[in-house]
């Protein structure tokens, strides 16, 4: 399988114009700090810079990517910083909405699976609660009377529904993040290079 | 430094002064030697701004808090029910998610993407995977077996209480149990290796609380809900206390608690000291909801910090977290046991070191 049509979900990859009179040094100088951070390493050759994140903070900028390259080519208006970075969270965000529905399909199927076990065990009486009595002062306070407690529906069963909503909430998340995380780091590079 | 022992608040307030790397004095600890915490009410930094903001921030906890009593004592029998209070705290967290977005107490807890997609997992783990799990060893299982074991009417005396002191009671006796799950955490190794991923946290968010291995969740897990089916508007007001008070342990936003807030309930304050990376710090302020419990054992800290974490602040994945209580507990009996094998082939009549 070609990975190539693939890896876009948890690879960003973009370019950033350098300013006219900027050279290779003063570019890669500029960005230094942002990889000068608590678990990440990185190397540089002339015009490329690799780096590498382990347990990163939260507070890194950067701190979504794992690992990536920069580099600097010439291009037709100029100098432009190539950058081409990998994500284990969004291909992990990615691949959530899937775990959350096997979760809701467990948790429809795991009962069915244990009925017959459950009618096997002898079927303990059920615990006659007795009505609670409201006191006096909630009364006087206008709290609502207890209501004799409604006998459990036969073969109740456990909701999918949380499954559900998470797979759609990690779904709808991935979409954002994977937007929001290229603007992100474009705006960083571009932020840094020109030294704001 | 001066230090005052204030019999009426029943704990140490110390003024902070000096260099902070020498940490202060609490009671016979010294807090805030090996990471800053400030310590002590008059030290904490004020929610800034109008006389309007001033009043929000001031009151809006308690205000919160009694808007949900009175709803669940006066709520009609009809959504007196788990699933209204699902929704409500559901509503509650996205409303002070909002506030967090708006007026984040440091700007080094600001919430991430990454952040917030990973404590969702967290959080969706918790109503998924953790709840099935609940259904087959959880508390309503045990809460089932006591009912059918003791006699329920001779528990007619605290039904016939008023609901408040119902739940007051509740409230007070699951936080107790909760304190000392708690310090054992802080104090046992194989209950510490299930608790220390969640102390990885570098930053308090609303649903940073859900961060941690499902092994210790679940043991904290056990609560009130069992009770529900019992006393349900009780225990609807005794999770109440929970909601609007245990919430903001993990906040990003700054209030100016009143005075008798912060000395019956636990803070964002309180939890941060929890949270420090000062080692001393994190030995304090255990409970939940009551931190009047922590005052009565003497492991209360009035005070905030804002580095937190473990390990000079080191991030925990998600992968680790899972595996972490197996992979410390192998590595402690690796060592336990593999020194002893070392030992028992040494030469005759030594006791060859282990290096």
């Amino acid at each position: 399988m070609n990975l190539r049509f693939l890896d876009w979900i948890w690879h960003v990859r973009g370019t950033v114009p350098l300013a006219p009179e900027q050279t290779v040094d003063d570019a890669f100088e500029r960005l230094d700090p942002l990889f000068r951070q608590t678990g990440t390493s990185h190397e540089r050759t002339d015009d490329t810079l690799s780096f590498r994140k382990k347990d990163q903070a939260a507070q890194d900028r950067m701190a979504v990517f794992d690992d990536g390259l920069l580099q600097i080519r010439r291009g037709a208006d100029g100098l432009m910083l190539q950058y081409r970075l990998t994500s284990r969270m969004l291909l992990f965000c990615f691949l959530a909405p899937l775990l959350f529905l096997g979760f809701a399909q467990a948790t429809v199927l795991l009962p069915k699976l244990s009925r017959p076990a459950a009618e096997a065990k002898a079927k303990k009486p059920e615990v006659e609660k007795p009505l609670a009595k409201l006191n006096p002062i909630d009364a006087a306070l206008g709290a609502p009377a207890p209501e004799k407690p409604k006998k459990k529906k036969e073969e109740e069963k456990p909701s999918p529904t949380a499954g559900y909503v998470f797979a759609g909430l990690f779904a709808l998340l991935y979409v954002v993040g994977r937007i929001l995380e290229s603007r992100r780091i474009a705006a960083l590079f571009r932020k840094s290079l020109s030294g704001v | 430094m001066t230090f005052r022992f204030d019999f009426r608040h029943l704990h140490t307030v110390t003024r902070y002064c000096g260099d902070k790397m020498n940490g202060v004095r609490v009671g016979k600890r010294v807090i805030g030697a090996q990471a800053p915490v400030t310590v002590g009410w008059d030290n904490i930094p004020k929610v800034e701004g109008g006389p309007v903001k001033q009043f929000v921030f001031t009151w809006f906890q308690p205000t919160m808090l009694f808007l949900l009593i009175a709803f669940w004592f006066y709520a009609p029998n009809s959504i007196a029910k788990a699933s209204t209070a699902i929704g409500i705290g559901i509503g509650f967290k996205v409303l002070l998610l909002g506030l967090e977005w708006l007026t984040p107490r440091h700007e080094s807890w600001k919430l991430t993407w990454k952040e917030l997609t990973t404590d969702l997992f967290y959080v969706g783990l918790g109503y998924t995977a953790l709840r099935m799990v609940d259904g087959y060893i959880g508390d309503g299982v045990m809460i089932e077996a006591i009912q059918h074991n003791f006699n329920v009417e001779k528990f007619a005396w605290f039904t016939g209480l008023p609901l408040l002191v119902q739940a007051l009671i509740i409230s007070l006796v699951f936080d107790f149990g909760q304190y000392w799950m708690h310090r054992g955490m802080h104090n046992w190794g194989p209950l510490w290796v299930t608790h220390a991923p969640h102390h990885y946290i570098t930053q308090l968010n609303i649903n940073k609380g859900a961060v941690g291995n499902p092994l210790e969740l679940f043991l904290i897990g056990l609560g009130v809900g069992g009770f529900f089916d019992f006393m349900p508007r009780a225990a609807l007001l005794a999770g109440t206390f929970g909601l609007a008070v245990g919430t903001y342990q993990h906040i990003n936003v700054r209030f100016n608690s009143p005075r008798w807030w912060r000395f019956l309930f636990n803070t964002t304050e309180h939890h941060s000291v929890h949270h420090s990376q000062d080692f001393e710090a994190s030995r304090s302020n255990y409970s939940n909801t009551w931190i009047i419990i922590d005052r009565m054992f003497g492991t209360c800290v009035d005070g905030e910090a804002e580095l937190l974490g473990m390990e000079g602040g080191r991030r925990m994945s998600v992968r680790e977290t899972m595996v972490f209580p197996f992979t410390e507990g192998w590595k402690t009996f690796k060592a336990r046991f593999g020194a002893r094998e070392r030992f028992d082939h040494a030469p005759s009549g030594a006791v060859m070191p282990a290096e």
